[in-house]
């Protein structure tokens, strides 16, 4: 019977022994640490307001009739005057240069010198005298042309003399419309450049009212994209008659439901370190809104887990986060990629690229 | 025979009323989830949660994402209420097994005595196992009854509990085998649990104390404890969907049943010297 015991103790001093290994050794880190708060862009930030005051350049257009009560003009933003101001029609703008600092965007410069032979930024560098990685400061997308803002002082516009028709437009703006080829067609996009600070692209009509938007000879329109909503690395507004007509062929029933049900989309878009968007959807039918939400929310859930199960999982990622918010006359539409779900897209891509912290 | 005794305890669990009781309110428990909580489901969106009419969220998400803080939630009740109830259930199996003429009278029949802890300690796990399966099975059942996402964390953390619950039982039999009290024993059992629950924070714990021999001493004492919150923690990721290292966490299970076998064999050693 005492050996019976003293065995026994000598099992409980080698298992208390192993056990306090094991249990150092599991102290090692569980996991990563998944628990994060996605930063939403759901309103303007301090460092944004600051950035659009700074912003704000031109001189204030003097008002006509000024009342004691108004407040007084303040100057404005040349970027934000040049843009066009077609209600129905999409705008969304690119903060190019803080992208370009963002994570996302050393992720993207890394994978396009990786994957190219020489390196793109070096040689339109060379040829056109913009550094697209320092120069460019923001990009307007909308169907009728493109407006970039930036410092194009050291651009070489003059390059284009030989195939362009070069005419000063305005006080300060140039529009080098290039010649027009015998078989006629579509005429090709002119380029309108003002003050070494704007460069527009489109039709000559385009070009000419966005330097008469800046230089104040353009008759009052409220803007799409207002000062107040010039938050997030992207933002812009699709009015409901663009989706209507991006839902085309079979879809067209269901476009014509979303353009009744909301006639404004306004995104925002933070991609500082994960990317997340905010899609803020307002209309006049609160109880046709509601339901598209709940459709929207449903769609995304359903399309979550069919991703799941076919094990595409990048797109599970980008609807991990995805969800619907009711909101006063419309709801939210927020989706968030994590930043770890996006390096994960970039990983085979720029993995040897030679010259990418030369552009850090 | 270790088989034997295990039944025997069983056994004895079932016909014991309050044992019973406990059994009918973890069930009255689930029936008032059941009935609370409204949740309403769109196509595998979670659109609206109501508990008892009250609007809890309104916005519209993927229905496992939404329910993660309640899957967390569920699995960290499973697991301390599980642990508790087990201690309370259970206090005084081994002190009435080891009265005074029921002993004599099993040790007089073909059993060793290491067979009489053994079967003790093995019948009590699976009573344990039990209790916390049926209350995670039942949770795990009702949200997917009422969803459609079948999340088996709370099993998972039914079955945490069992592991946890080894060492405290260890160490509350060896205090039953020491002096037969059930008081003593319930005690003791939450005492390791307390201590587990430390043990399981002991790194940043440890911040708190001066470096040097306080925080030297706290390490030690601490480092032949079984981390008991650590699992807690790992059946909580588990439910809520998130990675957990495989290797870290079989080392901690294995650790911690390898201190319960520990505890017991020092309750055989002690219970082996003993005249009766």
């Amino acid at each position: 019977m005492r050996r019976r015991a003293r065995n026994a103790m000598l099992a409980a001093v080698l298992l208390i022994g192993t056990a306090a290994f094991l249990m150092w050794a599991s102290e090692e880190p569980m996991g990563k640490a998944v628990a994060r708060t996605v930063e939403w862009p759901r309103w303007m930030r301090e460092e944004e307001h600051q950035r659009v005051v700074a912003r704000r350049v031109l001189p204030p257009r003097p008002v006509a009739s000024p009342t004691a009560e108004a407040a007084p003009p303040r100057p404005l933003d040349p970027f934000l005057e040049a843009l066009p101001r077609d209600q129905d029609e999409p705008l969304i703008v690119l903060e190019a240069n803080a992208l370009r600092h963002s994570r996302l965007g050393e992720l993207f410069v890394d994978c396009v010198v990786g994957t190219s032979r020489t390196d793109p930024f070096d040689e339109m560098r060379r040829e056109a005298g913009i550094d697209p990685l320092k120069d460019i400061d923001r990009v307007a997308f909308s169907p009728a042309g493109i407006v970039v803002s930036g410092y194009f002082d050291r651009a070489r516009l003059d390059q284009l003399q030989a195939k362009s028709e070069l005419t000063s437009y305005g006080d300060h703006g140039q529009i080098f419309q290039p010649r027009m080829a015998s078989s006629g067609g579509t005429p090709p996009a002119s380029l309108g450049a003002w003050r070494g600070q704007l460069l527009v692209f489109g039709s000559r009509s385009f070009v000419q009212e966005a330097i008469d938007r800046v230089e104040g000879r353009a008759q009052a329109a409220p803007s799409v994209i207002p000062e107040e909503l010039t938050y997030g690395e992207a933002y812009g507004v699709l009015p409901g008659a663009a989706l209507q007509r991006l839902l085309g062929g079979a879809q067209t029933e269901l476009g014509r439901r979303l353009a009744s049900a909301a006639p404004r989309v306004e995104l925002h878009v933070d991609a500082m370190h994960d990317v997340a968007a905010v899609a803020r959807v307002t209309g006049a039918d609160a109880e046709q809104l509601d339901d598209l939400g709940k459709s929207l929310g449903a769609a995304l859930s359903l399309l979550r887990l069919d991703a799941k199960a076919r094990g595409q999982s990048e797109i599970a990622d980008l609807l991990e986060h995805a969800r619907v918010e009711p909101r006063n006359k419309g709801f939210t539409l927020e989706v968030a990629l994590p930043i770890e779900a996006v390096e994960r897209w970039f990983d085979h891509c720029g993995a040897e690229a030679p010259a990418s912290a030369s552009h850090r | 025979m270790t088989l034997a005794i295990a039944l025997d305890i069983l056994r004895e669990a079932r016909s014991r009323r309050w044992i019973i009781a406990l059994w009918g309110l973890s069930t009255l428990a689930l029936v008032v989830v059941a009935l609370g909580l409204r949740l309403e489901v769109v196509d595998g969106a979670l659109a609206a949660t109501r508990l008892f009419g009250s609007t809890l969220r309104t916005d519209v998400r993927a229905v496992d994402v939404a329910l993660r803080p309640l899957y967390l939630a569920v699995s960290y009740i499973v697991f301390y209420g599980g642990a508790l109830l087990g201690i309370v259930a259970t206090a005084d199996f081994a002190p009435t097994l080891l009265a005074p003429g029921r002993i004599e009278q099993l040790l007089a029949r073909p059993v060793r005595r290491w067979e009489v802890l053994a079967g003790t300690f093995l019948g009590v796990e699976a009573l344990v196992l039990a209790g916390a399966a049926y209350g995670g099975a039942g949770v795990a059942a009702l949200l997917y009854l009422k969803t459609g996402i079948l999340n088996p964390g709370p099993v998972v953390a039914a079955l945490g509990v069992a592991v946890a619950f080894a060492p405290v039982y260890a160490a509350m039999l060896l205090s039953v085998v020491v002096a037969r009290s059930a008081a003593l024993s319930g005690g003791a059992g939450l005492l390791l649990l307390a201590a587990g629950l430390v043990a399981g924070q002991r790194t940043p714990l440890a911040e708190l104390f001066h470096e040097g021999a306080s925080r030297a001493v706290f390490l030690g004492l601490t480092a032949l404890l079984p981390r008991l919150s650590a699992i807690a923690t790992i059946g909580a990721r588990l439910a809520e969907a998130q990675p957990v290292s495989a290797g870290p966490a079989a080392a901690l299970v294995a650790g911690t049943l390898a201190f319960a076998f520990g505890l017991l064999a020092v309750a055989i050693a002690r219970f082996e010297r003993k005249d009766y």
